[in-house]
């Protein structure tokens, strides 16, 4: 037991110390932040940096040229009576002042269409702009040309929005619950898990090669049990994962803080419109938090830290096994490419059960345990029955401790085989 | 009983056969030698020793006891492939071994400085291992081995990758060792270093044993009745006595002679000193080199002809 306690903290130490790991835990949220900003970012430059616009209209129609009302980015001017002329001679002859030409036809009524001319970029914004405002009037003037008197209001009052809230009955009572949340939080576990799973899965096995490639090994394993090295380091392993996730979090709980108090006192400086709009999401927000936190949680991460260690153990294993049979991290792919592509299957298995978390797929590919630890995420939140959970969970641990002791068994024989590569054939043969 | 019993060891691989009913007996406070060509079963042999593997049958006893994995805390092993983890600390690594052969971590860090200094790294403590240059590494990884002060020692080649100072080194280190009581397994190709340091060896050639004893037995066994003779006056060969062999290119003023079947070296001397002018002679023993490399034809040719 001291000696696994060895090998868990050396492996611990020796990845955690690394600059690559540093990097990678401080690293990654920065690019995930980055990734959300960029946009942000870009579009205010785009609008703050960009000269407005200047659109000649000429209105054939004689109505709609009004709908088009100039803001910061777009100067509308109309040209008033030029109807004949060519939007192509008027281009030329403004020498570069306007930069593009609107043309409302007569028939714009009837037809719905309406030109925009230029040499340069129409851009997507300048279109929509165009298209709602007069898309718009035209409705309001067919409505008007009906001759019901208050016929607007009567189809703005007939319009409504349909809010589907879904009530569970369970032994606490009438459970509001919201689908939504429910599908995200499951998705999120169940990427978590996928995630996980693979990139540990991929250190455990870059650890045992090096350790076999540096010649390192015989050393150890003439101290300790082979078995006890394995162990050791898939624990060891795991544990770094858990600590770059504790990391994860603590970060993602402080941006989360500054964040908030940041917009918490933007509201307060300024109520301008913009401000209501977005207090107005933030009402819609709150009843979309009050679902999520609606959402029994104790079960479900009961039930999540159940399933991460079972999918954990199992798939790390069997990294390790394989990891053993190759000399070199470039002869590794043939052994995990099958491993791969089953949890890609599990993955888009999840993906597939979130629209019917108790379909015939959803409940046998969360009872299967090469797949239950990626599936059975999706359905947790959805309320899973007892007896699935247990014969999954029973089948997932029964497997997972199947191939560690598979694993431990070609380990053995893999870690001292040097030299020709070792195929499944070998990997068979080393079992017995 | 001998410290270390091997007895009829047998392993096998799927399809061949790497040890075929091994016996080995070493002293204790000995340096024993485990000799053979490559293939004939000597790492197999050293790794059940440190049960890494696990023999099919037969039993490996040390101190009177079958071995159990309690044990490996008394063995210190040198693979012949050595490695270290290039990004950990000198000084960490060494302790990392230490303890995981079952020592305290007060014990392992002041061994470790003892080593250190005795080895002259003391300043490469704190650095990682990949910084040192490769025989600095090789007297690390010498550290590793010996740093639980194990009473047994398994070195397989271990000079091997040495410059002929630390070889010089490690040899005194070896040996110091050995005075010490620590009984030393070692298996190599170097015939030299055999006759420099081993009291014992066992010759392994396909699997079995093919030769065992002390180094000056076998030697004995081995010689072939030459004797090297010097005179002022060239020598005649005798019929009834000897006859010359072609002169050995090194020592051009020696005469090799072989005596003929049932001659005394003292007949063959008292002769020669009564006709020649004879100023000295010394018998020719094989040396363990010519010793290896014969019996492992001569095993070879008896195979092939099977």
């Amino acid at each position: 037991m001291n000696k696994l306690r060895l090998i868990i903290a050396r492996e611990y130490l020796s990845i955690v110390g690394r600059k690559s790991f540093i990097f990678m835990t401080l690293g990654m949220p920065l690019l995930f932040i980055l990734i959300a900003a960029v946009p942000a970012v870009l579009a205010y430059f785009n609008d703050k940096g960009s000269d407005t616009q200047h659109i000649a209209v000429i209105d054939d129609s004689k109505r709609y040229a009004a709908a088009l009302h100039s803001d910061d980015m777009y100067d509308f001017v109309v040209l008033q009576g030029d109807s004949t002329a060519n939007p192509r001679e008027f281009y030329d002859k403004a020498g570069g002042s306007i930069d593009a030409i609107v043309v409302i036809p007569r028939d714009v009524d009837s037809t719905g269409v309406v030109n925009i001319y230029s040499e340069g970029t129409i851009t997507p914004a300048l279109a929509s702009t165009v298209r709602s405002a007069i898309a718009d009037t035209i409705e309001s003037a067919h409505l008007a040309a009906m001759g019901i008197p208050n016929l607007q209001s009567m189809v703005q009052q007939a319009h409504v929005d349909v809010d589907v809230r879904s009530v569970k009955w369970s032994e606490q009572g009438e459970q509001e619950s919201s689908t939504e949340a429910a599908m995200g939080l499951g998705f999120m576990l169940s990427l978590i898990t996928y995630m996980f799973v693979l990139m540990y899965g991929a250190m455990i096995m870059n650890s045992v090669i090096e350790e076999k490639t540096n010649r390192i090994v015989e050393v150890v394993v003439s101290s300790c049990r082979p078995f006890q090295l394995m162990l050791g380091k898939i624990i060891g392993v795991g544990l770094v994962g858990l600590t770059q996730m504790a990391i994860w979090i603590l970060l993602l709980g402080i941006v989360g803080t500054v964040a908030g108090t940041a917009l918490g006192l933007n509201q307060v400086a300024s109520a301008s419109p913009e401000a209501i709009a977005q207090a107005q999401d933030l009402g819609a927000m709150q009843t979309i938090m009050q679902h999520v936190l609606s959402i029994n949680y104790v079960p479900i991460i009961l039930n999540f830290i159940l399933y991460f260690i079972g999918g954990y153990l199992l798939y790390s294993s069997l990294f390790a096994g394989l990891g053993s049979a190759v000399d070199q991290p470039s002869d590794s792919s043939q052994f995990t490419t099958p491993v791969i592509l089953i949890m890609l299957i599990a993955f888009y298995a999840a993906f597939a059960c979130m629209d019917n978390p108790s379909g015939p797929m959803a409940v046998w590919c969360s009872i299967i345990p090469f797949t239950s630890p990626v599936v059975m995420m999706v359905r947790l939140p959805f309320g899973v029955p007892a007896w699935q959970l247990v014969l999954s969970l029973v089948l997932l641990f029964g497997t997972a401790l199947a191939i560690t002791w598979l694993a431990a068994r070609i380990y053995r024989r893999g870690i001292l085989h040097y030299g020709q590569k070792a195929s499944f054939k070998d990997l068979f043969k080393w079992l017995k | 009983m001998a410290y270390l019993d091997i007895n009829n060891v047998v392993k096998r691989y799927d399809g061949h056969t790497a040890l075929d009913g091994v016996s080995m007996h070493v002293e204790q406070g000995c340096i024993y030698g485990l000799l053979g060509p490559n293939g004939a079963g000597k790492s197999t042999l050293i790794r059940i020793i440190n049960r890494i593997l696990a023999a099919d049958e037969g039993s490996v006893t040390l101190n009177g006891k079958t071995m159990t994995d309690s044990d490996i805390t008394h063995i210190g092993y040198l693979p012949e492939e050595r490695g270290l983890y290039k990004k950990m600390k000198v000084g960490d690594h060494i302790v990392y071994l230490g303890r995981l052969k079952g020592m305290t971590k007060a014990d392992a860090v002041a061994s470790m400085h003892w080593w250190l200094d005795r080895f002259d790294l003391k300043q490469w403590e704190n650095k990682k291992i990949e910084a040192l240059s490769k025989g600095m590494q090789q007297k690390v990884q010498f550290i590793g081995t010996v740093i639980h002060r194990p009473p047994l020692l398994i070195f397989d080649e271990p000079f091997s990758g040495f410059d002929p100072v630390n070889a010089e080194q490690l040899k005194v280190e070896i040996l110091a060792l050995r005075d010490q009581g620590s009984t030393i397994l070692f298996s190599t190709h170097n015939m030299a270093s055999v006759e420099e340091v081993c009291q014992h060896i066992t010759l392994l050639n396909h699997a079995r044993v093919v030769l065992t004893g002390s180094v000056s037995d076998v030697k004995q066994s081995y010689k072939k009745n030459i004797i090297a003779v010097q005179t002022l006056d060239a020598i005649e060969p005798n019929q009834d006595l000897f006859s010359i062999l072609p002169q050995d290119p090194v020592k051009k003023q020696d005469t090799l002679i072989k005596l003929n079947a049932g001659i005394q070296v003292r007949d063959a001397i008292s002769w020669l000193n009564d006709h020649y002018r004879l100023t000295g002679f010394t018998e020719v023993l094989p040396s363990m080199n010519e010793i290896f490399i014969e019996t492992v034809k001569s095993q070879n040719t008896i195979q092939n002809n099977e």
